[in-house]
């Protein structure tokens, strides 16, 4: 234990003493981590506003004109037992006639060429957000045609198979970004660690000489590369909270309604930028230490 | 304690060391001499395992060291003190913490770590100087910390390569009064030397090398 802590304050020592290229290091990981970091929270916006929209989100059956209130309540029943619905509104031929002229407005004197009402009577259903799946709403919306009284069913397909295909292809891109990264973060942790290796090759051989085992001269890089992680999550993680909060408030100051749409990672989550880079980081140590012959 | 049998050492096909055979018993002080190039420094760093035999064994404490996994040299280097030449003490260290190194390896308690190198300081006359530098101390006193740095961790065998190196007469005798103290106390101590002064008349085995042979062993 005792040695352990004296390992720390050697690490530390060797950290201060070679602050430039730590600091170099530890801004460079921190670029890497920001932009990972940075897209994990553009694809958990996306989310979020798919979420959101998705509260919206409806598919409208509409009735033939010809059914009774009887049937209508038969399709309702019917409609009441899939679990993957929330909620079933229903919208008479009178209301939707209503509901148009106010959405028309100035215009609606357009509607007066008709006779009769020409709307049909419907149901709004409102969905599960797990249920918003492009294929399942289209196998729900054949099962749903195939009801005896309904007329059609509509409902925002382009809309959500674009946002479903947003979301998705963000994810694809930030797995194979990140994974990029990765990569990159553990080359200059290894770059760094075995150029501070060299640097102190003198002093390395005369603890070799003096009987140092391989963890009495390895551990102090490995806890400089744990140093370097920590402290790029750490700057990345108040650089992003600070960037977070100054780009919503300008806009929600423009459109407050977009307030709703955005969100930051929660705090439960905070240390994983830290952890995370400590763990990349202590990779590419690893790597470097383990490739210098003792 | 230290055994060679028909050693021989190369570099670039050169010969550095040739059939040697040299038995050192366990708390013996034995000179080795020479001129320079003679192979002094090569035959001290095969004990510690800083090279390794080309030809025979180096037997240390009944380790063939030849033979050793690099896993095992750390265990035989903490059983060796030594004094190198050129001191390699850690310049961005106090001397305090030169010789507390040594113990640090060992994994000793930080308490007894602080008794023990002040106690080697106050042996060697530098306690007032414990924390400088190394670079602003003079040669004769870095030669002294690598000395303590080496007997500190009371070593069961004291290799010493040119320890009186360019010092004047009186570090030097105080130097070779450290040694066989640590010599009573039982350790092994070996001493590799150009100068004749420092044996003459000791009463010791001096082994005297020329061209990497033995060429003849005495009592000075």
């Amino acid at each position: 234990m005792k040695t352990l802590s004296f390992l720390f304050q050697t690490a530390a020592e060797n950290f201060w003493r070679e602050k430039w290229i730590n600091a170099l290091t530890v801004l460079t990981i921190a670029v890497g981590l920001f932009i990972i970091s940075t897209f994990a929270l553009i694809i958990l916006n996306v989310d979020v506003t798919l979420k959101q929209w998705s509260k919206g989100f409806g598919l409208v059956v509409y009735l033939n004109d010809s059914l009774t209130a009887e049937e209508e309540g038969i399709i309702k029943k019917y409609l009441k037992q899939d679990t993957d619905i929330l909620e079933i509104n229903y919208i008479s031929k009178d209301q939707a006639l209503k509901e148009l002229k106010q959405s028309l407005g100035a215009m609606n004197p357009v509607l007066e060429g008709f006779e009769e009402n020409p709307l049909p009577a419907s149901f709004e259903l409102k969905l599960k957000r797990e249920a918003l799946e492009p294929f399942l709403i289209k196998k729900k919306v054949g099962q749903i045609k195939q009801i005896t009284g309904v007329a059609d069913v509509q409902y925002g397909e382009k809309w959500l198979s674009s946002l479903n295909s947003l979301s998705e292809g963000m994810k694809i891109i930030g797995i194979i970004l990140g994974s990029i990264i990765f990569v990159a973060i553990t080359f200059v942790t290894y770059s760094t660690i075995k150029i501070l290796f060299y640097r102190r090759a003198e002093e390395i051989e005369t603890l070799k000489l003096l009987g140092a085992s391989r963890g009495f001269i390895r551990l102090p890089f490995l806890i400089a590369g744990l140093f370097i992680g920590i402290l790029s999550g750490i700057m990345v993680l108040f650089t992003l909270l600070s960037l977070y909060a100054f780009t919503t408030s300008r806009i929600t100051e423009l459109i407050p309604a977009v307030k709703a749409f955005t969100t930051f990672f929660p705090p439960e989550t905070y240390p994983l930028l830290p952890l995370g880079g400590a763990a990349i980081s202590l990779i590419g140590s690893i790597f470097a230490i383990g490739r210098i012959r003792y | 304690m230290i055994q060679f049998s028909d050693v021989s050492k190369y570099f670039d096909n050169e010969s550095a060391l040739t059939d040697i055979n040299l038995s050192v018993e366990k708390g013996e002080l034995v000179y080795i001499t020479g001129p320079s190039g003679a192979g002094k420094t090569t035959l001290l760093r095969l004990i510690y395992r800083a090279e390794r035999p080309d030809a025979g064994s180096v037997v240390v404490g009944g380790m063939d060291v030849g033979k050793l996994k690099q896993g095992e040299i750390p265990s035989l280097r903490r059983n060796t003190g030594i004094v190198f030449q050129d001191f390699r003490l850690l310049t961005n260290k106090t001397v305090f913490e030169n010789v507390a190194l040594a113990l640090r390896i060992h994994g000793i308690h930080p308490k007894e770590i602080k008794e023990r190198v002040n106690e080697v300081f106050g042996d060697i006359g530098l306690k007032h100087k414990m924390h400088e530098f190394p670079q602003h101390l003079s040669g004769g006193e870095q030669q002294m910390v690598a000395i303590a740095r080496a007997i500190v961790s009371k070593p069961t065998v004291l290799l010493a390569d040119e320890p009186t190196g360019n010092l004047d007469p009186d570090t030097a005798t105080i130097i070779l009064k450290l040694f066989k103290e640590i010599n009573i106390n039982g350790t092994t101590v070996v001493i590799a030397t150009h100068h004749e002064a420092l044996f003459k008349g000791t009463g010791r085995r001096v082994v005297y090398l020329k061209e990497g042979r033995i060429q003849k062993e005495s009592i000075a």
